[in-house]
């Protein structure tokens, strides 16, 4: 056997067996986002193709300094601020009660996935309803006990929209967050707990110790990847909410989608685009450095 | 177990139920319901009248009995988008099961590479590929359109199947080079000594004892095609690609819509969905947890 044969002819397989998924990714990411560079130190308007004069830093400038770029973050902020401990721990509080023997939890486990299998807009759209200023369930629910003698505009007052719309994202979250949760937990040995009982543990006690350190690694996962999803989302508000009673529910993300759409203007968004990638990397950046070994890849 | 936590226990159970089943339990009863007894002030918890009108429109195009007066005219403007269901189920499909397809084979294929064989430049081209999924599909959207535009792909379905893959690939690679890690490379070690080349050993030996993870794989990018919106929003100008995300938010977002009628669509939309995750709900949560035990 010729060894040098064999291994350029494995070679000349390992680069062609990448060679599709590397060009559909790499084609449709960096591309873009090298276009979106370039965009973004030209002044882009789409009434105005053929006119594109370079304009170095101004988009960049006229974005950060108008009032939705300062609105909008800190909409996320506060967005995400909610999102991301409500997910994590109703996802831990599930999955904990899945995980206890009861025989109840087999229908619910079931259950549990159908919430995060809907689209995104269907949350959206399922949860605009209920909250519904003139018909919706809720309403109607605190209205027929008696907690309120008129429907409140729920999605119309900017401080409940907001909530509301969490709610939604809450809502279709959680489920993927309690599976993660519940894995983990089942690769708990028993014995831990057991030992840990032995030495005099109560329950409170054997969650903190056994429990929790254990969980790190799927804890740092789940941050992650909902940070990055809070940042993101765009489906719900285009459906619930159009962007909010004047702005409040306008995500960094949907914030773009707004320049893009209603200003037409596609420097400005580029240049948003862009941030917005550089925010996200820093953001992941230091969640790692933050929470060191436990690695995904 | 005390019983005190037994019954406290039952009842978070209870709760969390209702919970995940209510705003689906409200919308079913509201897609069976005339469009009148919607508008209740509180609304008819128990429905008084049932009807089945709101779905024979999107199937058939018959108008709904409240809409009508006398002579052939509308009291209201119905929204014609919702009879654009089922074809939006059909687009959604074909690009589902296409990008579900372009994932199992080349997802697959780079995997195995990626997990077995160590080659100049496999670490970069790795984390490169891993590195896309950080980022913020809205940062794209809109150069991928000017992309598309300019190879005369909008409006079609190849253009969403591109879209999706790209962001389901890196998912799909990360997630079996992960599982193919962890199976013993001993089986191929021997048929590669015995002359069999890298793709026969994939084929024959590796997949049928990957099934399980490839499962997942297919179940996840499927769902993900299924379920994206933003670029199916800006590619699809026409119900000729447009999915059912799309149409669905259009009859929602219409001013005019008719309550019931929308609670149809919702319902059409998210029975093959419901019924996916629940015919596969054991790949998706074994796929899970099979990922985080290899850490």
């Amino acid at each position: 056997m010729l060894k040098g044969g064999k291994t350029f002819g494995e070679k000349r397989y390992a680069y062609l067996s990448i060679l599709p998924v590397v060009l559909i990714v790499a084609l449709f990411t960096v591309y873009p986002i090298s276009y979106a560079l370039w965009a973004s130190f030209r002044q882009i308007i789409f009434y105005q193709p053929y006119h594109t004069p370079f304009i170095g830093w101004a988009n960049y400038r006229e974005v950060i300094s108008s009032d939705y770029f300062r609105k909008a973050w800190e909409t996320t902020l506060i967005y995400t601020g909610i999102a991301l401990p409500s997910v994590s721990a109703m996802g831990l509080g599930i999955a904990l009660l899945l995980n206890t023997k009861l025989k109840a939890t087999g229908a619910l486990r079931v259950l549990i996935l159908l919430p995060w299998a809907v689209p995104a807009v269907v949350s959206g759209i399922l949860w605009g309803w209920i909250f519904n200023s003139t018909y919706g369930a809720f309403n109607g629910l605190l209205y027929s006990v008696g907690l309120i003698d008129k429907y409140i505009p729920l999605l119309s007052r900017p401080k409940t929209a907001l909530l509301c719309v969490v709610f939604a994202h809450i809502w279709k979250e959680v489920p993927l967050a309690a599976i993660l949760y519940l894995a983990g937990l089942q690769t708990i040995p028993n014995e831990l707990y057991d030992a840990a009982k032995v030495d005099g543990a109560g329950v409170f006690t054997c969650f903190r110790h056994v429990t929790v350190p254990l969980l790190k690694a799927i804890f740092l996962i789940v941050i992650i990847y909902e940070t990055i999803i809070g940042v993101v989302t765009f489906d719900l508000l285009y459906v619930m909410t159009g962007g909010g009673p004047g702005g409040t529910t306008s995500l960094i993300s949907y914030f773009i989608y707004e320049e893009l759409f209603r200003a037409f203007n596609f420097g400005h968004g580029a240049a948003l685009s862009f941030i917005l990638v550089v925010a996200m990397l820093a953001l992941i950046i230091g969640y790692l450095k933050l929470l060191p070994r436990q690695e995904v890849y | 177990m005390s019983t005190i936590s037994k019954i406290t226990l039952y009842i978070l159970i209870i709760l969390l139920g209702v919970y995940i089943l209510a705003p689906f339990g409200w919308i079913l009863v509201c897609s069976f319901r005339p469009e009148r007894d919607l508008f209740y002030v509180p609304p008819q918890w128990v429905p008084r009248r049932v009807t089945l009108d709101n779905y024979n429109y999107v199937f058939t195009g018959k108008i709904p009995e409240g809409f009508e007066i006398g002579s052939g005219g509308l009291t209201a403007r119905i929204s014609e988008k919702a009879r654009y269901i089922l074809p939006g189920l059909r687009n959604s499909s074909i690009i589902a099961l296409s990008v579900m397809i372009i994932n199992l084979v080349f997802g697959t294929i780079a995997a195995y590479t990626f997990s077995r064989i160590k080659f100049k430049g496999s670490l970069p081209a790795y984390m490169f590929i891993l590195g896309t999924r950080l980022l913020p599909p809205i940062a794209i959207a809109v150069p991928f359109y000017r992309i598309v535009q300019s190879l005369g792909l909008l409006d079609t379905h190849i253009a969403l199947i591109l879209a999706h893959s790209t962001f389901t690939l890196p998912f799909t690679v990360w997630f079996l080079t992960l599982y193919l890690k962890n199976v013993p490379p001993s089986l191929e070690e021997a048929a590669l000594v015995d002359g069999c080349t890298r793709l026969k050993a994939l084929l024959h030996i590796v997949i049928p004892v990957a099934i399980p993870a490839l499962a997942a794989a297919a179940v996840f990018a499927l769902m993900f095609s299924f379920n994206e919106f933003l670029f199916a929003l800006f590619l699809t100008p026409t119900i000729k690609s447009q999915t059912l995300p799309v149409i669905v938010a259009d009859v929602s977002v219409n001013p005019d819509v008719s309550y019931a009628l929308m609670s149809a669509c919702i319902v059409l939309s998210i029975i093959p969905l419901l019924l996916f995750a629940l015919i596969f709900r054991n790949y998706i949560t074994r796929g899970l947890i099979t990922t985080l035990r290899m850490k």
